[in-house]
């Protein structure tokens, strides 16, 4: 598999490292229920089956982290843009 | 007690018995270890700009936007990510508090010359000994004089550029952090070793 590093130019998977789902946001720890929400952010994750938006660091290249827009069934790539530059 | 005199900091090779297989007139591959002053300059947030035009003030050096390296004079600024670069000089005062002031508060940077060692590499089968650790393209039309590119070497981390070629052969920097400068150097030599490997400083 070959992910398109905005920055680096198409580069092979062994260059990045995995970490999931780009949807779940830090919770406020302040919160009342802090607990409850730091539980579902760290462990609770949905397993779709198509598109997902996924962070990787391209540790051996250009040290940033991207989201990447990978099909779950197919590993066809989307598009990978740089987390630094995405509203979300 | 022990007089102590002045402290002279001077370049320490990485590598002191840095040696070669054969003797120059029978190597297709020349390799050499090169002392640049190094500095990382990462742009703060928002300040990229900033940067731009104080390097540009400064030095007359245009701030690569990817993976590229621009070179005036002794001077070089090699693109490493978004929003980091390495400035490379290989003469000159004392390169990373120069920077710092030319710099001040748009960019964090932080001396790198003992933090890495740089090997040039060049000869006709220079390309062949690379490729047996690195999986991007340097055909020669491809990567260019000029480009450069954040990678692994035999699973080493690497930053690598292409220089001017020398004599029309293709001239290759690699940057590799110290501690592992042995092991990017024994992959050097094994992977050379069939081509024929000569160590000249003039390289
Ligand atoms: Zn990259």
């Amino acid at each position: 598999m070959r992910i398109p590093c905005p920055y680096c130019g198409s580069r092979d998977l062994s260059e990045f490292v995995y970490h999931g789902d780009a949807a779940p946001k830090r919770p406020d720890p302040a919160a009342e229920n802090a607990s409850e929400l730091f539980y579902t952010y760290v462990y609770l994750r949905e397993n779709p089956a198509g598109p997902l938006r996924e962070l990787w660091y391209h540790a051996s290249g250009c040290r940033s982290w991207l989201i990447v827009t990978r099909d779950t069934r197919t590993h066809d790539i989307a598009g990978a843009v740089l987390a630094m530059e995405s509203a979300s | 007690m022990v007089e102590r005199g002045p402290l002279v900091l001077r370049p320490a090779s990485a590598i002191p018995e840095l040696c070669g297989s054969v003797e120059l007139s029978r190597a297709w591959v020349l390799a050499c270890e090169r002392h640049p002053q190094l500095a990382t300059v990462i742009a703060y947030k928002g300040r990229r700009a900033d940067v731009a035009a104080r390097l540009k003030d400064r030095y007359a050096l245009s701030l690569p936007d990817g993976p590229r390296r621009a070179t005036r004079g002794a001077s070089a600024l090699i693109g490493l990510g978004p929003r980091s670069w390495l400035f490379q000089r290989e003469t000159g005062p004392a390169l990373e508090p120069e920077l710092s002031e030319v710099l001040g508060d748009a960019a964090a940077v932080t001396n790198q010359s003992d933090g890495y060692v740089v090997f040039r590499l060049t000869g006709p089968r220079v390309r062949d000994v690379l490729a047996k650790g690195i999986s991007i393209d340097l055909h020669d039309r491809v990567f260019v004089p000029g480009c450069s590119v954040g990678t692994t070497c035999a699973h080493i981390g690497v930053i690598l550029w292409r220089l001017e070629d020398a004599n029309d052969v293709s001239v290759f920097e690699l940057a590799v952090f110290r501690s592992l400068a042995r092991s990017l150097w024994h992959f050097i030599e094994e992977s050379a070793a069939e081509f024929g490997l000569a160590v000249t400083p003039a390289c």
